[in-house]
């Protein structure tokens, strides 16, 4: 059933990317989910297969290297998962009756899922590209593949789609959630949150509050984006969060992933800022786009997302002798969870940390939470 | 931040549209040398002018600041301030001859006051810290050294601070000599006070200097007047090394022996920044031989823990280094959170190091005690509610040049930017609900008794 992937026609791509990945040279959740949605579509678009469980199994064993390559890249798996619920989609539209019925196994996510309006009107709409269909045809083994391939490119052509455009999507309502002279305080350098505070920035005149996010710093990066796009900037370390946080109207955080209990994990830091927030009451917004949502459950562990970094960017050798005496800690992520975040700002309309399971039913099919 | 006066400003011949425009471009930055020191020296001349007009002592400036080359986001706030306040009151003459440069300088300053005054009004009343001016008066070279070494934070920390203050009130009382038809106590105080206003423009005074240098007028004004001067300023300087024997010193081997007892074998005690006390706490521990390992949390501005993990890993001890936004990742592993404090109001909220609050909000969150060691003498007979009514703001730029090596230098420092400004709170207040027990000399308390103790003292402070 699972083929060898050197079999797998576009397995140089795939491999390309594993390594990248592994290396860190593709790093940002949404960088990540682009590079794989681009191999995907090159590995369907080369596929040979005369079902649809072959074709599954494929994408799945692409999906399953690239999520070992970097498995706290959650992004990775999320855009295999959607591949993969798209292909399905698209393939029981196409075969609609026959085939379709096969999966109807009675289970209550399926009655949930069977349940959402829009997910029949977007098959109703697909189904006009009904071919006819034949699995496993012995004669020309080719031709199931040659008639569902045109539809499964659209398939994936959405999902790229959906994270180019990304950022507009979730920033187009950013003028309804800030209002003018508010004070928003927001920690490292989200490309989702830059976008979305800008976007705010053409209709109203307020001020941002960035913290440094030290080891990175990427604060710097941010606070000097915003201030050369007009909006009013301070800068201030990170050990003043709570100190200002008296004067803050909202926090607006990144995510790296959104977790299916509506927890995530976040630059490190987000934590301190998210727990400040909530000391103060002070709503705290999440803006991420929906590739971020992993059907996962952070159980087991408090260091984040068991992420390390660079401990020379904490404690450099310049100290001396220091380095060697000391341990130094220097996680990638916290965790943050559900009951610190008020909102999550997605680029599919705004949703409370307690519906995020439902979004994650919405978007992945049960069978692919483990790829 | 005041628009009114702003508008005077304005030279009186409108520079035209284009060279408005182009001038807007031109920042400080931009400026030739000549044409920065230009507009210094008419800005020098301004005040010089101003303080001629009507005799007032013109305001501190920050003078050298304003040529200095490096680009700091904050510098415009200085500028504008005394640009305001001397411009109006330019002779004619100056005025004229540099009207073009003025013309510029006034339109940049005006352009960025507009796009920043809303921003800065909430941050207005925090202040930086001024480089120390001329000595005004008669200062004391102790008091004038001082000064610098409080500026340039080369002595930081509450209780160094009241021990260098007072050791240099010793050297003075000791320099002092009654002018004939003064008596000593009330004299004293009326040389002393320039002195300490010296200080005070240096950085604001800390609570504890405030407190010994309350006590020390109580002492001058009690001083018997026919005692013999030499006498008199024995007395006096016994009185200081008393106070700072009694209240800091042996209170904090009290502090140190009291905290180190509640250390136990295989504790992970958690502590932020540097405090001298959680230090002595922390190596007396060691060196009673319970076995605990440290975690240091350190913050910019000032990342004071680096030295505390230095010193802990000197002596032994197991320490591990992180900075604050990984706090959320070690906090479940930790028994205790030991910090220090700036000073302790009557409420139990603990005015500290910026970053203190976040600590024992997450050890909170946790159900991690929060111990504070605080001696008796910081206690402040006032209440402060946040950490905005009172602050002080560390100086942008390469005083604290405490970013890594491996970042490249320009990645980091931003430029004067418009819109764009850098704030470094140096204290933050947390309240009174974080804390578990404060640690004194006359025992462990909890923050909401703290305001019976300078009664039980029978108000000694």
């Amino acid at each position: 059933m699972t083929p060898e992937l050197h079999t797998i026609p576009g397995h140089r791509a795939v491999e390309t990317l594993v390594a990248k990945l592994r290396r860190r040279q593709v790093v940002g959740s949404r960088e990540a989910a682009l590079e794989t949605a681009l191999v995907l579509r090159q590995v369907v678009s080369k596929a040979r297969f005369s079902n649809i469980q072959q074709l599954i199994a494929v994408i799945r064993e692409v999906g399953r290297r690239l999520a070992e390559a970097q498995p706290k890249e959650h992004s990775v798996g999320n855009t295999v998962r959607r591949v993969l619920h798209n292909v399905r989609e698209e393939y029981n539209s196409a075969t609609k009756g026959s085939a379709a019925s096969s999966r109807n196994v009675y289970s209550i996510s399926k009655f949930v899922l069977q349940g959402q309006p829009r997910k029949h009107t977007g098959g109703a709409a697909k189904s006009e590209a009904r071919i006819t269909l034949k699995e496993n045809d012995p004669k020309d083994p080719d031709s199931f593949a040659r008639a569902l391939k045109p539809v499964l490119m659209e398939a994936i052509q959405d999902v790229l789609d959906e994270l180019e455009t990304v950022y507009d999507n979730v920033s187009k309502n950013a003028k309804d959630h800030i209002h003018s002279d508010e004070i928003i305080l927001t920690i490292g350098h989200s490309k989702t949150v830059e976008a979305f505070l800008k976007s705010a920035g053409h209709y109203r005149n307020y001020t941002v509050i960035v913290a440094e996010t030290a080891p990175s710093y990427q604060g710097h990066e941010m606070a000097r984006s915003l201030s050369a796009a007009g909006i009013s900037t301070f800068l201030v370390p990170d050990s003043s969060i709570f100190a200002i946080m008296s004067r803050v109207n909202k926090v607006i955080l990144g995510a790296h992933a959104i977790l299916a209990n509506g927890g995530l994990f976040a630059i490190s830091g987000s934590l301190v800022a998210a727990t400040a927030a909530r000391a103060h009451s002070t709503p705290v917004v999440v803006c991420a786009g929906q590739f971020k949502l992993t059907p996962l459950w952070n159980l087991y562990h408090e260091h984040g997302a068991l992420d390390f970094a660079d401990p020379s960017s904490v404690l450099g050798f310049e100290e001396g002798r220091l380095v060697e005496r000391v341990d130094v800690v220097n996680p990638y992520y916290d965790y943050v969870g559900p009951e610190l975040v008020d909102v999550f700002i997605t680029n599919d309309g705004d949703h409370p940390p307690s519906s995020v399971y439902r979004l994650i039913k919405e978007t992945y099919d049960d069978d692919d939470h483990e790829l | 931040m005041v628009p009114a006066p702003m508008l005077d400003v304005h030279p009186p011949v409108g520079a035209p549209n284009g060279e408005a425009s182009s001038s807007q471009q031109k920042s400080q930055k931009q400026m030739t040398k000549a044409e920065r020191r230009e507009l210094q020296e008419r800005q020098r001349a301004a005040k010089a002018a101003k303080a001629a007009a009507n005799g007032a002592p013109s305001k501190p400036a920050a003078k050298p600041k304003e040529s200095a080359p490096s680009g700091s986001a904050a510098k415009p706030k200085p500028n504008r301030v005394s640009d305001a306040q001397a411009r109006p009151a330019a002779p004619a003459a100056a005025r004229a001859a540099e009207k073009a440069k003025a013309g510029q300088a006034a339109a940049t300053t005006d352009a960025m006051a507009r796009t920043q005054a809303r921003g800065l009004l909430i941050f207005s009343h925090f202040g930086l810290p001024k480089p120390v001016s001329a000595a005004k008066g008669d200062i004391h070279p102790a008091i004038v050294r001082l000064a610098l070494q409080f500026s340039t934070f080369k002595i930081t920390g509450a209780n160094a601070r009241c021990i260098a203050t007072l050791t240099a009130f010793k050297t003075i009382i000791q320099d002092y000599v009654t002018p004939p038809n003064h008596t000593l106590s009330r004299h004293l105080m009326t040389y002393l006070s320039p002195q300490i206003s010296h200080l005070v423009a240096a950085r604001p005074m800390s609570v504890t200097m405030g407190n010994a240098i309350r006590q020390l007028k109580l002492e001058i004004s009690g001083t018997d007047p026919d005692l013999p001067e030499q006498d008199a300023k024995d007395a006096l300087c016994r009185k200081i090394d008393t106070y700072m024997r009694e209240r800091i010193l042996i209170a904090d081997q009290v502090i140190q022996e009291t905290a180190s007892s509640k250390i136990k074998d295989g504790d992970v005690i958690l502590t932020y920044a540097r405090s001298s006390v959680v230090e002595k706490v922390l190596l007396d521990a060691h060196a009673s031989g319970r076995d605990f390992s440290v975690i240091v949390v350190d913050s910019r501005p000032m990342l004071e823990g680096k030295r505390l993990a230095a010193v802990l890993s000197e002596a032994g001890i197991q320490c591990t280094y992180l900075l604050l936004p990984a706090l959320g990742s070690v906090i479940s592993e930790v028994s205790t959170v030991l910090v220090g404090a700036h000073s302790i109001h009557t409420n139990g909220a603990v005015y500290s190091r910026a970053g203190t609050a976040l600590v024992a909000m997450m050890a909170k969150r946790h159900s991690v005690p929060v111990v504070v060691c605080c001696e008796t003498y910081k206690f402040s007979e006032t209440i402060q509610l946040d950490s905005f009514s009172k602050n002080e703001l560390a100086p942008v730029g390469d005083l604290f040049s405490s970013f890594p090596n491996t970042k490249p230098r320009e990645s980091l420092t931003l430029e004067n930017q418009p819109n764009l400004e850098i704030l470094n709170p140096l204290y933050d207040l947390t309240p009174p609900t974080c804390i578990t027990a404060v640690v004194t000399e006359v025992g462990v308390i909890p923050p909401n008794s703290i305001s019976s103790i300078p009664v039980a003292l029978g108000r000694l402070l």
